[in-house]
């Protein structure tokens, strides 16, 4: 997580795209900012109903299994037979994930130790004490969960993770790759395979080629 | 769009090449790979099987590896030939060398671009409305107010050719034109008819996309030789040399197979000839084989078995 600098991804422009909702009974989309996701957060204790884990149709060739990231959206799709996906809600790590491209689950981790790049260790001095990784955990920045993308045989440095900071969901957060509640992140866990296929449609991606 | 794969077919099929086994079979189908190639190599070694008792063995190829193997005779039959896009190879084989023959009829195809229902309500439904920047900030996937559209997968000839399209009519002005790989492109649009998101992207026909979602073609100028300028692909500069403010040309696939098989095997050639796919059994067959992954030669005998006459019909002299 948090390397696309350090992978040479180049200046990223225009990753700044702002979060909306999608109302259903309006067909319009609502502006969602992190103000006011927390205060809905702290209100509901829970995510918009957008972003809440639901299986919806989605048709698609791709086989069931295979996971579809729309970070424009911010939603996650686990293609299921039938014409179905279960969707997650996501945070878009606004650093780190600014490609397009397929990857598959190379290995997966349960409470994962999260190791800081070295990046973040030289501007944050928060960072320091776990440069040589933080131990899995409630507080750990993976969450409950870690799957690791890997391009062939080789880790992308990407994941899709769980996170404490549920309010995040819906959101381009600061950093992070892709994050999920935890529930939704052990839910994702279980159901997927090693060497499931991953396709990352994210915003601003289409201005890189691959990974 | 299956010329479109020649560099990343040529490649699997030098993997392939020498893995011949001469004496498992009487005939070879070149295979391409993708889904229309394997269902009607399948169905043709089966259909051959059942009208002439004859064991064919389907093998996936590349088509450059395909022309060559029809030259050399470890080929004999190609079952999807593109034109025009292949048209330098048909002179070369066809015309010049005289040993391949590509069947008189084929199957129409199309490229262009397409929109979704969102898209089109959207106001966008000529490829004018492109070069409308406030029509195409709909299509904005990153918040800078631009809108993108795939124009196809970097290996794909087509993909220049569509980047030469937008610098002539004007829209790649006020669009990201995005290349990716098809499966990224298909799920982008997969994923915007799900939230009822406009997208607009490069599209060809006969495909599955038809079958999954309500795609509408973009209308635009038909094509007119005179504008259709396009520099050869060798030349490093050949997009910014070539002009095409109009749509492709005429596109259609063919049956090929050696001069020689045809020799020993007339009855076959004129079988082959008589094959009559249509377009919309072409998108049936790639989403049986896409979406319902249903496995290409069990797919073909099910479609001999329930097109027997048709079979028959062809197999008459």
């Amino acid at each position: 997580m948090l390397m696309a600098a350090a992978i040479g991804l180049g200046p990223l422009v225009a990753l700044a795209a702002q979060t909306q909702i999608f109302d259903p009974q309006t067909r319009t989309w609502v502006d969602y900012d992190a103000k006011k996701a927390r205060q809905y957060y702290a209100r509901n204790k829970q995510v918009p109903d957008a972003f809440r884990r639901q299986v919806v149709p989605f048709r698609t060739a791709e086989e069931p299994g295979t996971i579809i990231i729309d970070g424009n959206q911010h939603f996650l799709y686990l293609v299921q037979p039938g014409g179905q996906a279960i969707r997650y809600g996501i945070g878009v790590g606004r650093e780190g994930f600014g490609w397009a491209g397929i990857v598959r689950v190379g290995r997966t981790a349960e409470w994962p130790t999260w190791t800081p790049p070295a990046e973040m260790v030289a501007r944050d001095p928060n960072a320091v004490k776990w440069a040589n990784g933080m131990p899995g955990g409630p507080d750990n920045p993976l969450g409950a969960r870690a799957l690791y993308l890997y391009e062939g045989n080789n880790d992308t440095i990407y994941r899709i993770h769980g996170t404490p900071e549920s309010w995040s969901i819906g959101l381009d957060v600061s950093s992070g790759c892709i994050r999920m509640n935890n529930d939704d992140i052990i839910d994702l866990h279980s159901r997927v395979k090693i060497g499931a296929k991953v396709i990352v449609l994210m915003q601003g991606a289409a201005l890189y080629k691959g990974v | 769009m299956k010329n479109r794969l020649i560099s990343v077919a040529f490649a699997a099929a030098l993997a392939s090449v020498g893995a011949v086994s001469a004496d498992a079979a009487d005939l070879v189908i070149s295979m391409p790979n993708w889904p229309s190639g394997q269902a009607t190599a399948n169905i043709l070694k089966v259909a051959i099987a059942k009208e002439y008792k004859l064991d064919a063995e389907v093998r996936e190829l590349g088509t450059l590896t395909a022309f060559n193997g029809l030259e050399s005779g470890d080929v004999d039959i190609n079952p999807e030939v593109w034109r025009p896009n292949l048209d330098s190879l048909i002179e070369k084989y066809v015309n010049e060398k005289h040993v391949v023959e590509v069947a008189a009829r084929g199957i129409d195809a199309w490229q262009g671009l397409c929109a979704t229902p969102d898209a089109v309500a959207a106001g966008i439904k000529d490829i004018s409305d492109l070069s409308d920047p406030a029509k195409t900030a709909v299509l904005d996937t990153d918040g800078d107010g631009r809108g993108e559209l795939w124009i196809g997968a970097p290996t794909w000839l087509s993909t220049g050719i569509e980047r030469v399209r937008a610098n002539s009519y004007g829209y790649a002005k006020n669009l990201t034109l995005i290349e990716a790989e098809e499966d990224v492109g298909m799920a982008a649009v997969d994923a915007a008819v799900a939230t009822g998101r406009p997208m607009v992207f490069a599209c060809y026909a006969p495909h599955h996309v038809f079958e999954l979602h309500n795609i509408v073609r973009l209308t635009e100028p038909p094509y007119d030789a005179s504008k259709w300028k396009i520099a050869p692909a060798s030349d490093p500069t050949w997009i910014s040399d070539s002009s095409a403010p109009v749509a492709w040309p005429a596109t259609s696939f063919h049956i090929a197979y050696a001069t020689a098989f045809a020799k020993k095997h007339a009855d076959v050639a004129s079988f082959l000839e008589k094959v009559d796919f249509t377009p919309e059994e072409i998108t049936h067959m790639t989403y049986a084989l896409q979406v319902d992954r249903q496995p290409p030669l069990e797919f073909a005998k099910q479609w001999v078995d329930s097109h027997a006459s048709r079979v028959d019909g062809w197999a008459k002299p």
